[in-house]
């Protein structure tokens, strides 16, 4: 396994059946909390046929199946470009990123655990850091790589992630300018808390909380 | 950071941008390892931080990344599966005593050695081949980078000095210094830079009288290699003070009047030279 992309096996079973958030009301058959009926039910309409997709590609890579591979590269390959590409702001980088994201996992398909959900938004978070690190040349780091998602939406499909990626242009254009500043300099510029804190003149604990609003607000937007 | 038993969401966001200092990171990271909520609590952050990451703008890839990336598996996917061949064949010859029954698998054995050999073989030509190339490339590019810089430095460098260069006269006008003694009718003519005749052309020297009279021949001359020509007391009547010289080219044998144009005139200072 490549250094950096070790894989630390906590935190699966979140991803098969979703664990509620700690100031969330467990969630119980026929009583279940708005989103957990949002997960699942884009789960279920789906999940079904693309996320299975994903999952058929991924064992034909283990079995160093080119095609697959090559299926899943020009299912994600644009999405992952396009996420380091706003981070980088350089084509040429972004590629760079791209590439060895696909190469990491043809080499090493285990990095990406079936179960830790969805493969396309675990790309996406992982074009983000890798770009990030690139962003400030320094080693890929090894615990956010092993990222588990509580998301499993159906992202292998087409439509359905282009629905989604226009939805969430779309709350994150709405959100007030400071929250959308915050996520910006923390998601794609990479600046600490405190390095945002310093840039925006804003107590610190203001920032972490405009980070929370914008991602709730998101969520809410998204499980409606 | 942390208060009581968890790791506060806000914490737990930092976190999985990467966002925390590397102390920060630290303690989260041992707490993860322990907590179970806190890892949930990770993970659906971490779906919503996908959600953050799709939201950017789609671009096409670049034109030939597919290619590349296609590229690359192949290549990969041929070394690896060359180094599984090596590691069978070194397999098969265990050191274990034959049996007769199975030399047939020998045989087979070694034509596949032979076969693997022969491809390895190629494929490392290949390789060798392909690695020339690049190194010859590389070489390249780097004596460009370096003649690039070496052009740069000259350019920039504070100390240099910069000339502006215009075109050069084509020759140097011909000039002629005469040292004339009227009384004694005395005349030294010195001439450079003159120009080369054709041999039925001559340099003709002229005294111009002060009185108006008509122009008086005072010899006849050619240049040398160089340009240069002298006369050095020609025949000239005494005591004619003179106005001006010239010199005109005339036929080789000479002539009684000037032709025009003078090529070469200078007036006589008042005061004297």
């Amino acid at each position: 396994m490549q250094p950096g992309w070790r894989s630390i096996e906590y935190g699966l079973a979140a991803t098969n059946s979703r664990a509620p958030l700690m100031n969330e009301p467990p969630s119980n058959p026929g009583n279940e909390s708005p989103r957990s009926i949002y997960r699942d039910s884009v789960h279920a309409a789906g999940a079904g046929d693309a996320q299975a997709g994903d999952e058929l590609l991924l064992s034909r890579v283990k079995g160093n199946d080119q095609q697959a591979m090559t299926d899943l590269f020009d299912r994600y390959g644009s999405m992952v470009y396009s996420v380091a590409l706003r981070v980088l702001n350089d084509p040429g980088q972004a590629e760079d990123v791209m590439q060895e994201i696909f190469f990491q996992i043809w080499r090493n398909p285990d990095s990406f655990v079936q179960g830790r959900g969805s493969m396309g938004a675990w790309l996406a978070v992982m074009a983000r850091n890798r770009a990030i690190d690139a962003l400030r040349r320094r080693k890929p780091t090894e615990s956010v790589d092993d990222v588990v998602l509580a998301s499993p939406t159906n992202l292998a499909s087409e439509i359905e992630r282009n629905s989604l990626m226009e939805k969430v242009r779309q709350v994150m254009k709405d959100l007030p300018s400071e929250q959308q500043n915050s996520v910006k300099l923390a998601f794609f510029e990479g600046l600490t808390h405190s390095e945002i804190a310093a840039r925006t003149g804003d107590p610190l604990g203001t920032v972490k909380t405009r980070i929370r609003s914008a991602l709730m607000s998101l969520r809410k937007a998204i499980e409606t | 950071m942390m208060q009581g038993a968890h790791i506060p969401h806000e914490d737990l966001i930092l976190y999985a941008m990467q966002a925390l200092s590397e102390g920060e990171t630290a303690a989260v990271r041992l707490h993860l390892e322990e907590c179970k909520p806190c890892r949930d609590d990770l993970a659906a952050v971490s779906g919503d931080l996908a959600l953050v990451a799709l939201g950017v703008d789609q671009h096409p890839l670049p034109e030939g990344a597919r290619q590349r990336f296609v590229d690359r598996i192949s290549t990969a996917t041929s070394a690896t599966s060359q180094s599984e061949k090596k590691a069978s064949v070194v397999a098969i010859d265990t050191g274990r005593p034959r049996r007769k029954a199975a030399l047939w698998i020998s045989w087979l054995a070694t034509a596949a050695l032979l076969v693997t050999a022969i491809s390895l073989g190629l494929q490392v030509r290949s390789l060798n081949e392909e690695l020339r190339r690049k190194s010859e490339e590389a070489a390249k590019q780097e004596a460009e980078s370096s003649r690039a810089k070496q052009v740069l430095e000259v350019l920039t460098a504070p100390s240099a000095k910069r000339v502006l260069l215009t075109a050069s006269k084509a020759k140097p006008a011909p000039t002629a210094r005469a040292v004339y003694l009227a009384e004694s009718g005395g005349l030294i003519l010195q001439a450079n830079d003159l120009e080369q005749l054709a041999q039925d052309k001559t340099y003709e020297l002229w005294v111009i009288p002060a009185n108006g009279q008509a122009p008086i021949p005072a010899g006849l001359f050619r240049p040398d290699a160089a340009g240069s020509a002298s006369v050095v007391l020609p025949p000239l009547p005494k005591g004619v003070p003179a106005k001006a010289f010239g010199v005109t080219i005339e036929k080789a044998e000479g002539s009684a009047t000037p032709t025009a144009p003078i090529l070469l005139a200078g007036a006589v200072p008042t005061s004297g030279e």
